[in-house]
């Protein structure tokens, strides 16, 4: 009893399970894996550069699973294909596949998280990314 | 006395208060309940012999005639029932592919009870022909509704970009 209630609490409020669906974060997720979104991951310190989160569109139960590349304030770009932050280009080993994609440049707002799949090998116009506030992360995935 | 009429006016108070919760909680039940039936008929098979102009009439009874459509990202705005109706009709073959599925739905109901606004992701999963695998696409999405008679229509739609 005491072991089915810790469990409800966890799975409900702290390790929400989710179950992945589509390309945009290949190889590092694949499609219909189970995965893990750490609710607690940012009590202490916000979301950093790297970390793969979940973002909620109108609640919990849909979910996109993206790469966090930028951080509140700074500018963002993609110039054929090589995301650049303040002008610099970062270095990303999760990513295998890379199309000369052009994003022009955006400056992040104070609560603003710049975010993206680490597919980019798909086209551009098939791959959901961009500016996510710091509200819909709803934590890390972890797992 | 004056004790009494403390107590009387603190059960008014609850009560009030419970039949609020109620009656807006009930509100917000007519409301899915309606989004319920528009995802069952988008998904409902064409077993029924119904032929695509019927359904898309049907389903053109879930919108007000004035209905206004905003799909962002560039697209046009979609204004008018008779445009839903007519685009439903051309679109059905396509559209035959596709499940619906609202999730997240959450229902604000305007003091009137009359109008309501909601807000929710919409799953639209498309299984293929030849390997028969699913894929799912979603997006968010708000709703102005209307009470027409004793029936909800949707009045606006917008969609929402999630990530801008």
């Amino acid at each position: 009893m005491v072991l089915a209630t810790i469990s409800f609490i966890v799975f409900r409020w702290v390790l929400i399970p989710i179950r992945t669906e589509g390309s945009s974060m290949l190889p590092t997720y694949t499609p219909d894996k189970l995965h893990f979104v750490n609710r607690l991951a940012y009590g202490t310190r916000g979301p950093q550069r790297g970390d793969v989160v979940a973002i909620q569109m109108a609640g919990p139960h849909v979910l996109y699973v993206k790469r966090i590349v930028g951080l509140p304030g700074e500018r963002v770009a993609i110039a054929g294909g090589q995301v650049q932050i303040n002008g610099t280009g970062l270095s990303e080993p999760y990513v295998r596949h890379r199309k000369p994609w052009d994003v022009p440049e955006v400056t992040l707002g104070p609560r603003e998280y710049f975010v993206i799949g680490d597919n980019r090998g798909m086209s551009v116009g098939e791959h959901d990314f961009g500016r996510a506030q710091v509200d819909r992360i709803l934590g890390k995935v972890v797992f | 006395m004056r004790r009494i009429a403390l107590s009387v006016v603190a059960v008014v108070t609850v009560a009030a208060g419970v039949w609020f919760i109620y009656a807006s909680s009930d509100a917000g039940r007519g409301v899915r309940a309606r989004l319920e039936s528009l995802s069952d008929m988008v998904n409902r098979t064409t077993v029924d012999g119904l032929g695509p102009e019927a359904r898309a009439v049907q389903l053109g009874a879930f919108f007000t005639e004035d209905v206004d459509v905003e799909l962002g990202q560039g697209a046009a705005a979609i204004r008018g029932r008779d445009t839903i109706i007519g685009m439903a009709e051309r679109l059905q073959p396509r559209t035959a592919a596709f499940r619906l599925k609202f999730e997240d739905v959450s229902v604000v109901l305007a003091p009137d009870g009359n109008t309501a606004d909601v807000h929710l992701t919409a799953e639209f999963i498309r299984r293929s022909i030849t390997t028969g695998e699913e894929s799912l696409d979603a997006r968010e999405f708000m709703l102005g509704m209307r009470r027409v008679a004793a029936d909800w229509q949707i009045a606006k739609v917008t969609a929402v970009e999630t990530l801008k």
